[in-house]
């Protein structure tokens, strides 16, 4: 009986985990798919969200959730910058991405990637920080479950609701979609391709950010410089999973990916590092399988 | 309404356009007919903006759109349904149309012009809610030529609407292009099909090569002998 107990703890543990991840695949997968640019720096931003949320903690006492606006508003300039400070010279009146473009736009955001966590070294220390924030437990049965990652699981999926509702119910929206199947056709039914894939990308950064920000309810002495080395692989595993361009798909992935970690370890004798290599292992029979992702 | 002037083009530093001149008169279909890799869908996408000539003019109602973006040019009225279709597949039938109706000029009154392309084809309303990707190529191309109609086009550009299609489904495309242009539309049609292109043309542009080698009224055109065996392979 006590197995069981834990197991559904487990379970739902990483279910809640899982909302969290599925944000922030889901920024990744929006800057994949509308700028079309593998974001080798993804996992820094998520850094970067964590530490906007620690310093909003550690001057303001703000929770983490009072963070999501200011996190937010920072990704989406730095999004903006991004886009025009650099892949705008890259992708400015191409039809797709050209091999060229794929290896200037990974080396450099690769080397962003690296500039960032030294430059984050530099300025923070290696070392780990936290946001010491415990609104408390609520008690379901045999299941004991934090409020902190109740609420932060509430408004992760409330996020991904919102950008699905943004994608498919709004003119700019559609037009963001559209840019990201077909960027000629998409030019055609007048669409400036500059609007669409500088906002798309802004969002993505935002979403990122905001993503980091709610991890760190799940990390309460867990943020530091080269975190993304951990959480950066994990969103790419959930985008393939879920599908690229598939909104839904982030959630379904983020949620495979949260419970195979936690239920992983209480059979993998709590060894975290197994159970994210079984997180990575069934990327293979999903690519073998269905390499469009789990979602039709 | 429309004049390309002394057009040449091409991709990558290979010319494929030379000194290309030709007229869209209000009002009427015009057709630029010749084989495969003479250079026609390449004069569209210069008028469509998604190719930026090395020399030469384009004017569209006296004005000289040369260097607009296309997405400009389809606010100013020229509206494409290009090569292939190039629907947005993941998108439903009506978000297809409705993203045609995308640009200031046309989005007031989407759901009129919507209402107008589903009585023109009345298939696409039995369709409206499936991916365009699970629809047969000819109701794809009834969304392009509607996704293209939704932008209240007063010129519309179709690239080679048969392609790919069966030949009863082409007489069907070829009688709803006929309906526009009955209706007053300004057209502009590239087609291989050169022959039932030309039947229901205004005047005609033969292209070979890159250039324009002849142009006339249709049945001048058809009549032509060199012409018969070059391009329409009837003896």
């Amino acid at each position: 009986m006590a197995d069981a107990a834990l197991f559904l703890s487990d379970l739902a543990l990483g279910v809640l985990l899982g909302c969290v991840f599925a944000v922030i695949a889901h920024g990744l997968n929006l800057i994949w798919g509308v700028a079309k640019v593998v974001n080798v720096a993804h996992g820094e931003f998520i850094m970067l969200g964590a530490y906007g949320a620690y310093f909003l903690n550690l001057w303001f006492g703000f929770n983490p959730l009072l963070s999501i606006p200011f996190d937010a508003a920072i990704g989406l300039g730095v999004g903006v910058l991004f886009y025009f400070g650099f892949l705008h010279r890259e992708l400015r009146g191409k039809e797709s991405m050209d091999l060229q473009s794929e290896m200037v736009t990974l080396v450099s955001t690769f080397g962003l990637s690296l500039v960032l966590i030294n430059t984050a070294q530099k300025l923070w220390t290696p070392d780990n920080v936290g946001i010491p924030w415990s609104p408390g437990y609520v008690v379901f049965g045999p299941v004991q479950l934090p409020l902190g990652g109740l609420y932060v699981a509430i408004v992760s999926v409330s996020i991904i609701a919102l950008s699905h509702v943004f994608l498919s119910k709004t003119y700019l929206g559609n037009a963001i979609r559209a840019h990201s199947q077909d960027i000629p056709a998409a030019q055609l039914v007048g669409i400036n391709p500059t609007i669409t894939a500088s906002i798309g990308t802004a969002v993505g950064f935002g979403i990122t950010m905001v993503g980091g920000a709610l991890l760190t309810v799940w990390l309460p002495t867990g943020i530091f410089p080269a975190m993304g080395n951990l959480y950066a692989p994990i969103s790419f595993v959930i985008v393939v999973l879920g599908g690229p361009g598939k909104m839904w798909g982030s959630l379904v992935g983020g949620l495979t990916l949260g419970v195979i970690i936690n239920v992983g370890q209480l059979f993998l004798g709590n060894n975290l590092s197994l159970a994210e290599a079984a997180a990575f292992l069934i990327l293979i029979p999903v690519l073998l399988l269905r390499p469009e992702g789990i979602l039709r | 309404m429309l004049q390309l002037e002394g057009i040449d083009a091409g991709y990558a530093g290979t010319q494929v356009l030379w000194d290309v001149a030709l007229e869209a008169k209000q009002g009427a279909m015009t057709v630029i007919v010749g084989p495969n890799g003479a250079g026609k869908s390449t004069v569209l996408k210069v008028i469509n903006g998604l190719l930026r000539p090395t020399r030469g003019k384009v004017l569209f109602q006296g004005n000289d759109i040369t260097r607009r973006p296309a997405h400009e040019r389809t606010e100013a009225g020229i509206s494409s349904c290009p090569e292939g279709r190039r629907l947005f597949p993941q998108l439903t039938v009506e978000a297809n149309l409705r993203l045609g109706a995308y640009a200031k000029r046309a989005r007031g009154s989407a759901d009129e012009t919507l209402e107008y392309v589903y009585r023109l084809f009345p298939r696409l309303r039995e369709r409206a809610h499936l991916k365009t990707i699970r629809l047969s190529g000819g109701e794809q191309q009834m969304v392009g030529i509607g996704r293209a109609l939704m932008a209240k086009p007063l010129l519309l550009i179709l690239d080679e609407p048969s392609l790919g299609l069966a030949p009863k489904t082409v007489s069907e495309i070829f009688q709803k292009v006929r309906e526009l242009r009955e209706g007053g539309l300004t057209l502009l049609l590239v087609e291989q099909n050169a022959y039932q292109a030309l039947r229901i043309a205004d005047f005609g542009y033969v292209m070979q090569e890159g250039r324009i080698v002849n142009a006339g009224p249709p049945d001048r055109l058809l009549d032509l002998e060199d012409l018969r065996k070059a391009y329409f392979a009837i003896p």
